[in-house]
């Protein structure tokens, strides 16, 4: 029973950050209606840029989370610029194999220009843990799900408060009406791009105390991320954080019960079964 | 293309390995190129007649050079029959995949598909005992002869390539100008319109997955016999199968039957002459020239090379958003 509370505990603490990376994949689908089979390629390279901030800059991951942030907003808004812009109207199967291009494209030249070694950071709190009682709270998924938790906050001011947002969810629900009312569309979608990998590029350097980071890192991240939104309903936010709590919590729970290897498997037929069952997601309704 | 001029290309296809050294690797790259022709023909039923993108084709694959290697090394089966036993687990594999999957269509259908794939690759993985697990597993040695598909020298498996190629071709074809490939195309074009002149979409989806899930299987046990070795990554691969097959019809033209075989002609062998060129230079940049081409592809014509045949002459640029 103990066991089990603990796994809840620890499922809860990384769905937190599972549901930051995966905000970027349903916030690029819910404004652009495109799905970004390269997300966790963008997680990948902003786990690269807080690790080099910490290894050459001596940045904690948890700030170089910001200037993952940062590096990858600028990569995302010049691949909308110049790439995405140009299958918007097209038919899926463009979509779909631009982005599985793109994986192609940033896995390799990150193994052209890192290497293909595995690189981890060292901290003061890597081993650190926190007694609650009868349970241990592991201080760097805390601390991950904390950053997890102000970042989620943020953007949810962003989308829900600010103009810049509610332009957004306006080009969102219909581009040419947005245009109408003088959004400049084309500036927003960049804008939702450039956010979306940002904040996958963010969630993967608040993870980067307690992973490693190598060029393929990314394909673990991948059907995981498309489990979290598809339980959550492609394009809602909160289905994000619903879905990525969710997901943490059942593949913490399921290593309980299930050898190590399988552990992809329960997620795997999860979310076949949710596609199959519920395609619009457990919270069900539109965007 | 007029028959006259399919019939010699075929010819031409048959003779030249005659041309070639039997060990060589020339042939080696044109027996691999046949394969993908062949196994992107088959996608090409789900993916360009019902317009279906399957990003999971390599359990198919998969499935079918496991089955008949197992068989081999367990019973001594002859790889024909295994092929037999592949295209019967293929449709079957198919059709179970396609109820759950059925009704989805674009990226859900895409995500799904790629799902299924990653399933069998971690069950191959888990599954040890049977499939000798990470370690990977080896076509059986044995002595040379038809029955066990075992030949010598690099000919004989590329005619055999050659005619795999041909009868998935012809089984492509017959589809696509047969009454299920106009009922596909009214699944593509307009669902409840398909629905409403009485076409049973479900059905039609069905039979398609089930033709093209065993054709691929049986594609994969002659891909066993061809490299006598693999392991779960490779075979259950997303990147090395399911969205390589789906290439080799999207860079030619996806839907008809000449793109996927042009596709494999010209991606395969830059494949392997970039691996052979630039690998010693640096790891990965051949991948990240094939996946530049790849994009280019997609931006310049998303409709694959065949209909850059036409644009030449007229080309209406399509507004950019």
């Amino acid at each position: 029973m103990l066991s089990l509370a603990q796994a809840v505990l620890d499922g809860v603490m990384i769905g937190g950050v599972y549901a930051v990376i995966s905000m970027g994949l349903t916030l690029v689908f819910g404004v652009m209606g495109i799905v970004n089979f390269a997300q966790a390629q963008f997680l990948m390279l902003g786990m690269f840029v807080a690790w080099f901030a910490w290894r050459f800059l001596g940045i904690d991951p948890l700030l170089g989370s910001f200037l993952a942030f940062g590096a990858i907003f600028a990569l995302g808004w010049a691949l909308q610029a110049t790439l995405f812009r140009r299958v918007l109207a097209a038919p899926p199967v463009a979509q779909i194999f631009l982005t599985v291009g793109l994986i192609i494209v940033l896995e390799n030249s990150a193994l052209l220009l890192f290497g293909s070694e595995f690189r981890s950071v060292a901290t003061p709190y890597q081993t650190a843990s926190l007694r609650l009682g009868e349970l241990f709270v592991n201080v760097p998924y805390l601390a991950a799900f904390l950053l997890s938790v102000v970042c989620g906050g943020l953007l949810w001011w962003f989308l829900d408060r600010s103009w810049f947002g509610r332009a957004m969810r306006a080009t969102a629900q219909d581009p040419m009406a947005a245009r109408l009312m003088g959004i400049d569309a084309a500036r927003m979608h960049r804008l939702a791009f450039g956010l979306g990998v940002g904040l996958s590029a963010f969630g993967g350097a608040a993870i980067l105390p307690y992973l490693t980071v190598y060029p393929t890192v990314g394909s673990q991240f991948s059907v995981l991320m498309f489990t979290v939104v598809v339980l959550g309903g492609l394009g809602s936010i909160a289905g994000a954080v619903v879905g990525g709590v969710a997901v943490g919590v059942i593949q913490s729970v399921s290593t309980l019960v299930f050898p190590i290897q399988l552990q992809n498997l329960v997620l795997f037929l999860l979310f076949i079964a949710v596609l199959a069952l519920r395609p619009e997601g457990l919270m069900g309704g539109s965007r | 293309m007029s028959r006259a001029l399919v019939a010699l290309a075929l010819l031409a296809a048959a003779l030249l390995p005659l041309a070639l050294e039997s060990e060589g690797y020339a042939i080696h790259v044109l027996t691999l190129a046949l394969l993908f022709a062949a196994l992107g023909q088959a996608w090409n039923i789900v993916g360009g007649l019902a317009n279906q993108m399957s990003l999971g084709h390599a359990a198919f694959f998969g499935i079918g050079a496991y089955a008949a290697t197992i068989l081999q090394i367990r019973f001594g089966l002859s790889p024909w029959l295994g092929l037999v036993v592949a295209l019967a687990l293929g449709g079957l594999a198919a059709a179970l995949i396609s109820l759950p999957t059925m009704r989805l269509r674009g990226h859900y259908f895409a995500l799904a598909t790629l799902a299924c794939g990653e399933v069998m690759r971690v069950i191959a993985n888990t599954a040890a005992p049977l499939t000798g697990g990470p370690a990977g597993i080896s076509v059986p040695f044995g002595a040379e002869g038809v029955w066990m598909m075992r030949f010598e020298g690099g000919r004989p498996i590329y005619w055999l390539m050659l005619g795999a190629l041909v009868v998935v071709t012809v089984v492509f074809e017959v589809i696509r100008r047969g009454a299920l490939g106009y009922r596909l195309r009214a699944v593509r074009e307009n669902i409840a319109a398909a629905e409403a002149i009485g076409v049973d979409t479900a059905r039609v989806k069905l039979q398609a997955a089930v033709i093209s899930g065993a054709l691929t299987a049986a594609l994969g046990v002659l891909y066993a016999q061809f490299n006598f070795f693999f392991d779960p990554d490779t075979v259950f691969g997303v990147a090395s199968i399911s969205v390589r097959i789906a290439l080799m019809a999207i860079i030619g033209g996806i839907g008809t039957a000449a793109g996927p075989i042009l596709g494999a002609l010209i991606v395969i062998p830059l494949e392997e002459f970039a691996n052979a060129a630039l690998s010693d230079r640096a790891a990965g940049l051949s991948q990240l020239v094939y996946g530049a081409v790849l994009i280019a592809m997609v931006l310049v014509e998303p409709r694959g090379l065949m209909a850059l045949r036409f644009s030449w002459t007229f080309r209406p640029r399509r507004a950019s958003a």
